[in-house]
Order: C-alpha cells, then structure tokens, then sequence
C-alpha cells in the first residue's frame, strides 16, 4: 500500500540573510522607494516520489541538498509552494529528540508536554509514563527538572517517548547515536524491532555504510532535485564516484 | 460517508488543540510560578499597589467626581488597572510566543496559533483566580443583584477577544520585525494613558474625546465598571457595544495572521 506521495512537489524558501528583520529600516527603506521583495531560492525542484508501506528509504546528498527540506514537508512541517503531498499514517518525527522539552519544568512534566506536542493525547500519555522512564533509565528523576538531567540524559528520554510506540511512518535524520554504549545498542534493538515489522522508515544520514545495511531503497538528492532513486549499492556507489571518492567505501 | 470522515477529523482537530492548550498552559504557568510563595497571587500585587499608589496621588484631587468618595476612586482605579494589566501582559507576551517556539515549530507539526492562543489563556487562568473573585464579590456587594454578577462575564469575555486579537497582530508582526517590542511598549503605553483608568473621563477635553473612543479598550472600562460600580442594573447598550467591537478587533487578528502564517516558517 503507497503511504507517502509526492507530486511535483516545489518548495521556495525566503533567502533569510538579506531579509532585514528590522521596522525601522523597512518603514524607511518604503519611504525611500528602495524595498524590494525578499529574494527567493529553490530549496526542492519537482519531486515525485512514492512510498510503500514498510519500505526502508534511505536519503544521501551532500549538505544543503533539501535533504532535511524533504523531511520537513513530508511530516507536514513545510508546505510545498506547489505541487501535493499524500501522507497516511502516523509519524513519529524524529528530527533533533529533545527539541520540545522545557528544561525547567519536571521530568514527568516534560513527558506529558512532549507526547502532546508529536501527537499523543494526555490520557495515553499518563498511562506511558512508566515503560518510558523504565527505557530511559530515569525512573529516579521523575521530579527533577530536566535542566538538572546530563545530555545524555535528555537525548535517552527524548528518544524513549518518540518510540514509546510504535508508528507507521518513523523518521530518523541523523539520530541512531543516542547516550552511552548500553543504551546505545537498548535504542538500536529497538529501531530494529521497527525495522522488522511493517513500519516505513525514512533515513537521512552520512553514514553511507550504516544506510546501505539496512535501506532497501536510497534516493540521491542533489541541488533540491532527485539525481536518480532506486538499489542502495547501486546509487550509493554512483553518489560516491561523482563525489569522488570511490575507494572509501568496501 | 465523506462528511462523516470530514467531521471526525475536525472533532479531532479540536480535540488536539485542546490538549495541545492545556499541556501549554500548565508548562508556562509552572515555570511562571514553581517554587515562589504567593503563586498566582503575585499577578494582584501589580494592579493592588498601582491602585494605592494612583489614590495616595490622585485621589483627592480627583474624588470630586466620584460622588465625594475615595473609595469609589479606589474602585475604578482598580478595575481599570485589572483591565489594562490584563491586555498588556497576556498581548506582550503572546508577542514572542510564535519566535520563542520557532524551533519547536521546524520539529513537530504543529498549529502556530496555539502558541499566542496559550499566553492569552495563561493570563485568563491568573485572571480567574486572582482579580475575578475580588471583583465578583466587589460587584455583589455595590449592587445586591445576581443578574450583576452575571453580566460581569461580558466585558471579560470581550476583553479576552480584544487580547487574542491584538495577540495574533502582534505575534505575526514579531515573526517579521524583531524590533517590535520597543513600538509595542509604545503601544501599549499609549492606551493605557488614554484609557480613563486613575482620572475620571469627564476631565478630557471636548475636542480631545473622539480620539479616545478609538480605544478598544475603553468601552470594556466603561462597561465593567458600570456593571461592578454603578450599584444599577447592566447596561446592555454597553455590554453590547464592547463586544462587538472586541469580535472587531479579533476578525482583524485572525485575518492578519491567516494572510502571512505561510511565510512564518522561512523566518523562523
């Protein structure tokens, strides 16, 4: 079943470095006659892509590509300026864990406003309060602010509640190396675990072998287009030899 | 079929946005008051001891007009300054509310409305348990009449319109003009002073009045206090009048946001 559908999908973004973000300086620059309309660029050109259900999509191209861009739109966090964007199923966005905790209210405080804002209601929430902070080893901080909590700390139980449970759609944009060593292989069990059910995992990330091991499909970004999409070592192996460095990899 | 499927979406819609203010509300409010004493009280302390300070200066001078009566001064000093507190705080801070969240709105999907929406409900929950009460029993005992006490919800529903509107202008204009916060003191400044808050409004020059009915603000003064102070029934052609141009005032919020909420996310 196709879960994801993109058509034609264009996005413009405002270049921000020459926007004045200054009143005074507009106001004055209308009266002067010389404001100009924010200049705009490219970000995505024309992407049709089209997802099954449990693929495992792997997303390679060198920085400022759109790769992030793509994700974005997919999770419904841009809107394309033109062309659609189908998505069914729900998402666990996973880009940066830890963006939407408040450092100075509790650990259970922050559980509860984390899980609302990715798309849980409160009731479920509460009732995952305690296998998250059992995966997150904090079951001893539950009342302490998360400002008084390690990095680690965070990143272990940012990753817990996105993965609380498990979604149709999991987006991964350079996120695996999570807390120590133990930990780091309790999430790799569990992104596995997504892994081998049904779910349709979208990665972005650097690390070429790490995408080749475990992407089915690798789309190959380039300059916001899509350079070619299909077999990772056959794409991931082209996207080398045009950057120039085949003999890195194998 | 499809109208169905149409309408659960929306209930959902509305469920989420709910919680999405409920979980928003009680982290602000949390972070706003975890571990001092007096907790949301502190929010009376401003528009008490601003009333103290308006009557030990003006009060004399100005009781004349107050049927020869300090506290009726007293009286409309304050409810005019829980009013203006009110929109000055609840607007001011749903000024940042949408940049402060802009890294939380590049992570997760989110409705950027909810964030000026949830400092504006901020401010009513402090308003409920702080001021309300004080005016509710205030209102009780100048007028003896329940239908009084009733009708003290209009002009806080309409000032709550008037803030949420001002709220979207002003968290929109933020997104676009960084140096926003020093006009809006301005702003605020401005209304405040023109708001008959600590001097009776007969005191204003014949010529200089028409400019001050363009205060949104004033016709919800004007209301509240006839409504708490006066000791007669609600005046309904006053209830009225604050609460139309108060829907006014939110129309333009939300058309202003509607109009340039897609160019939010290049900026943030």
């Amino acid at each position: 079943m196709e879960i994801i559908r993109l058509d034609k999908v264009s996005l413009w973004r405002r270049t921000q470095e020459e926007f004045s973000y200054d009143l005074k300086k507009t106001f004055l620059s209308v009266l002067e006659g010389k404001y100009r309309n924010p200049s705009k660029n490219l970000v995505l050109d024309r992407i049709d892509l089209s997802i099954n259900s449990g693929e495992k999509v792997g997303i390679i191209g060198s920085n400022g590509s759109g790769k992030s861009t793509l994700l974005k739109i997919i999770c419904g966090i841009l809107q394309p300026t033109d062309g659609s964007v189908k998505v069914r199923g729900e998402i666990a966005p996973l880009i940066e864990l830890g963006a939407g905790f408040d450092t100075e209210i509790s650990v259970m405080d922050n559980i509860l406003l984390y899980g609302v804002l990715i798309g849980f209601s409160r009731t479920e929430m509460k009732e995952r309060i305690r296998s998250i902070l059992e995966f997150a080893e904090l079951e001893d901080y539950i009342f302490v602010p998360v400002k008084a909590l390690s990095s680690g700390m965070v990143a272990r139980l940012g990753f817990a509640i996105a993965t609380d449970v498990q979604p149709d759609i999991l987006i991964l944009d350079e996120v695996l190396s999570v807390g120590d060593e133990s930990f780091q292989n309790k999430s790799k069990k569990r992104i596995e675990n997504f892994w081998n059910k049904n779910t349709t995992i979208l990665v972005v990330s650097h690390n070429l072998n790490f995408i080749k091991d475990t992407c089915n499909q690798v789309l190959w970004l380039n300059k916001g287009k899509i350079q070619v999409i299909g077999n990772s070592e056959q794409v991931i192996q082209d996207y080398l030899q045009s950057v120039g460095k085949n003999n890195i990899i194998n | 079929m499809t109208l169905s499927i149409k309408k659960k979406l929306d209930r959902l819609q509305i469920q989420r946005y709910w919680e999405l203010l409920q979980v928003l509300v009680g982290r602000n409010l949390k972070v706003r008051y975890r571990g001092s004493f007096l907790g949301v009280y502190w929010s009376l302390l401003n528009p008490l001891i601003m009333t103290g300070l308006y009557t030990a200066i003006f009060g004399a001078s100005f009781a004349s007009y107050y049927n020869n009566s300090i506290l009726n001064y007293v009286l409309a000093a304050f409810t005019g300054l829980v009013v203006i507190n009110f929109f000055s705080a609840s607007t001011s801070q749903a000024l940042s509310s949408i940049v402060n969240s802009g890294a939380l709105l590049n992570k997760i999907r989110l409705p950027a409305s909810i964030f000026p929406v949830s400092m504006i409900a901020a401010n009513l929950f402090q308003l409920a348990v702080g001021a309300f009460p004080l005016l509710i029993i205030m209102t009780f005992l100048n007028s003896k009449s329940l239908v009084n006490v009733l009708a003290l919800f209009f002009p806080f529903i309409s000032l709550v319109l008037v803030s949420t509107g001002v709220g979207f202008v002003t968290s929109t204009l933020y997104v676009f003009f960084r140096d926003l916060p020093y006009f809006y003191e301005l702003v605020v400044f401005v209304l405040s002073l023109s708001s008959p808050i600590f001097y009776p409004a007969e005191i204003v020059p014949r010529q200089v009045k028409p400019f001050l009915k363009l205060n949104p603000l004033s016709p919800i003064i004007e209301s509240l206090r006839q409504i708490a102070l006066s000791g007669k029934p609600p005046n309904l052609d006053l209830m009225v009048s604050a609460l139309i141009s108060a829907i006014i005032v939110l129309l333009l919020g939300l058309l202003c946001f509607k109009l340039w909420r897609h160019q939010f996310m290049d900026l943030l």
